[in-house]
């Protein structure tokens, strides 16, 4: 089974873009949230395996807190995807790392890819040269 | 001293030197009573007085036998001592010209012998004299004894005088700097050497809400935000150990229990040994300045968060607008990655905050340059685009040619060129002689080079038109067979454009 993702973004053009990309990558695309309450929602009505969160949402810079949340009490692996990686620079507990917006879609196969594998404890040989892993 | 025959003082000189003093009409002291008395029983007179000879009037700071605190000049004896050197005996005034017609000589039971010895202001002007007096004469006069008794007890009393003055003057000083130190906006502190405080204007007491005297010694640090309070004491603790000036910023409590960014900076003052005697202090309230700056700081990085945004969803646009025509894909894909790297270079140049900055590196060409070739890593994680030479800053000017010229270059080294193959890699130069800036980008390990390609594609243009249209430099291409070797020869200048202007400016 393909694993379940959750876009967490609020620019709806970005949002659209990511989840194509994904479709064509062969992923499920949980939903789209563009706040932290929505995105609580469908993580209660749905099984998620990986949530890319954007730190800038529509109700605020709450995409640290929600990463933090859904990584560490929700069990989901959480991959921030954000124009200001500086705002995540020392890292958030549970998350995986940061993907630098604007990206390409080969720098996001390998981000998700490199992600799932944490996921499922599969050994990973080195990170993709763009995403940047916190410890 | 100035001798009276030569003296270089006037009279105006004499008055306001007696003015100075801040003796006239002052109460009696024991310190100058004791000295009329001593003098008295020493030249055996019934009367002694320490006269101070005014414009109109001669007034007595101490006197024993006289009865009086004043007397009218035109009858004064001290007045012609004033005239004499240093000291006026008149042994039987009656024989003396000078008093033989004085009231005070030829009244009932009058005055008979006199000794008077000057008080000399420092400049040697006479404010009046210590002097001895008796109703009968003594045509011997006064003995050695007695005399330098006199003179010696004279330098006392302007001793006393001084002394006086000189409280005087630092009681004044003390109101003034009360005074400054009360009106100033800002809290004034002073402490000992050792740091214990002992001083606060009106000002700190009135911020803080406590009373004068509850927060001497170190009681203050009690004001301080908790959080501030070990910093705060680190820093002070080494200006008091090098007596180094002491600047910090911290929260304070004000009287209303909120607590306000205050900027404490301290210097010590030192005696003529160099060691310190007193540090003196103010704090600064920079509440409202520090809301401002975190105002700005907010504006600035909204401005930042929107300016990066804006490239994603133009990317996001461009690769949504081409999903409707797979025949656009390729083209798509090659103008996206175009807009990443101008944000990539945007990220580097762009006004940062402390945290808008770029978590990677320093904002210089170098750190730049390492990001934008990071997808280009080899497998085992090892760069293929190896940086050498000399470092350099860059502007947003420059960062879009920069950013085009590279990302054009590593982008045809991956296609046709050194990174096409795995063992293929590339070192970039970069060089800063006297005017100009080269970069030299040299590949090596590709596929073997025939020669210039027949048709230079819209990746070569473009990099053209950045170095040679937008940078003011020359780009050349060397289709050498080991490899491709483009050399960029930039104005030194051209990197940063708004700076090397403000410079000739």
């Amino acid at each position: 089974m393909s694993a379940r993702i959750l876009i967490i973004e609020d620019e709806a053009l970005v949002a659209m873009e990511l989840k194509f990309a994904l479709l064509d990558l062969g992923y499920q695309v949980v939903g789209l949230a563009a706040d932290a309450p929505t995105a609580l929602d469908l993580v209660r009505e749905s099984e998620v395996d990986l949530a890319l969160v954007d730190i800038h949402l529509s109700d605020g810079p709450t995409g640290i807190e929600l990463g933090r949340e859904l990584g560490q009490e929700r069990g989901i692996t959480v991959l921030f995807m954000t124009a200001n990686p500086g705002m995540v620079r020392d890292g958030v507990a549970g998350a995986v790392g940061v993907l630098p917006k604007p990206t390409d879609d080969y720098a996001i196969q390998s981000a998700v890819e490199y992600a799932l594998q944490r996921r499922k404890g599969e050994p990973t040989l080195y990170a993709p040269p763009e995403l940047q892993v916190f410890n | 001293m100035t001798d009276a025959s030569t003296s270089t003082w006037t009279e105006a000189d004499r008055l306001k030197a007696l003015r100075a003093t801040g003796i006239l009409d002052t109460d009696r002291e024991p310190a100058f009573d004791d000295i009329v008395e001593l003098a008295a029983s020493l030249c055996e007179t019934p009367v002694a007085v320490v006269n101070l000879i005014d414009a109109e009037r001669q007034w007595f700071k101490a006197e024993v036998g006289l009865g009086v605190r004043e007397t009218p000049l035109e009858t004064s004896f001290c007045r012609h001592a004033l005239l004499e050197a240093d000291r006026l005996v008149v042994p039987d005034a009656r024989e003396d010209a000078r008093f033989a017609c004085n009231p005070l000589v030829t009244a009932e039971g009058g005055f008979r012998f006199y000794a008077g010895v000057l008080l000399k202001s420092d400049d040697g002007a006479p404010l009046g004299t210590l002097c001895v007096l008796d109703v009968v004469p003594r045509p011997e006069g006064l003995t050695p004894v007695q005399l330098r008794a006199l003179e010696v007890m004279a330098n006392q009393v302007m001793t006393l005088l001084d002394l006086r003055r000189g409280l005087a003057r630092e009681r004044a000083g003390n109101a003034r700097f009360d005074a400054l130190a009360d009106s100033m906006p800002q809290m004034v502190w002073s402490t000992r050497p050792d740091g214990f405080h002992d001083y606060f204007n009106a000002r700190w007491h009135e911020f803080t809400g406590t009373t004068p005297g509850s927060t001497d010694g170190a009681a203050w640090s009690d004001l301080f935000h908790p959080e501030d309070r070990e910093r705060a004491w680190d820093v002070w603790r080494e200006s008091l150990a090098t007596g180094e000036p002491y600047e910090i910023e911290y929260r304070l409590r004000r009287h209303d229990g909120l607590y306000r960014w205050t900027l404490g900076r301290a210097t010590a003052i030192r005696d003529d040994e160099g060691e310190i005697v007193r540090w003196f202090g103010t704090c600064t309230d920079i509440d409202d300045l520090k809301q401002i700056e975190r105002g700005k700081e907010l504006v600035s990085q909204e401005l930042s968060h929107r300016i990066k945004n804006i490239f994603a969803v133009v990317s996001a646009l461009v690769a949504l607008s081409a999903r409707q025509h797979p025949e656009a894909k390729a083209f798509s894909q090659s103008l996206r990655t175009r807009i990443n790297a101008l944000a990539r270079a945007h990220e580097f140049v762009r006004p940062h905050t402390e945290v808008s900055a770029p978590s990677v590196g320093a904002m210089t060409l170098h750190a730049f340059l390492e990001a934008m070739f990071r997808p280009y890593t080899g497998v085992q994680g090892t760069p293929r685009v190896l940086l050498s030479g000399d470092d350099a800053v860059f502007d947003d000017q420059a960062a879009t040619s920069v950013a085009l010229l590279f990302h054009e270059m590593a982008t045809n080294a991956a296609k046709y060129g050194a990174l096409s193959e795995p063992d293929g890699w590339v070192t970039l130069e970069t060089r800063k002689a006297d005017d100009r800036f080269i970069l030299v980008w040299r590949e090596h390990g590709g596929p073997p080079v025939t020669g210039a390609p027949t048709r230079a594609g819209f990746g070569t243009t473009l990099s053209t038109l950045s170095v040679e249209g937008q940078l003011g430099g020359r780009l050349e291409r060397l289709w050498l067979a080991e490899g491709l070797v483009v050399k960029a020869d930039l104005p030194a200048t051209a990197l940063s454009r708004r700076r090397a202007a403000l410079k000739t400016a």
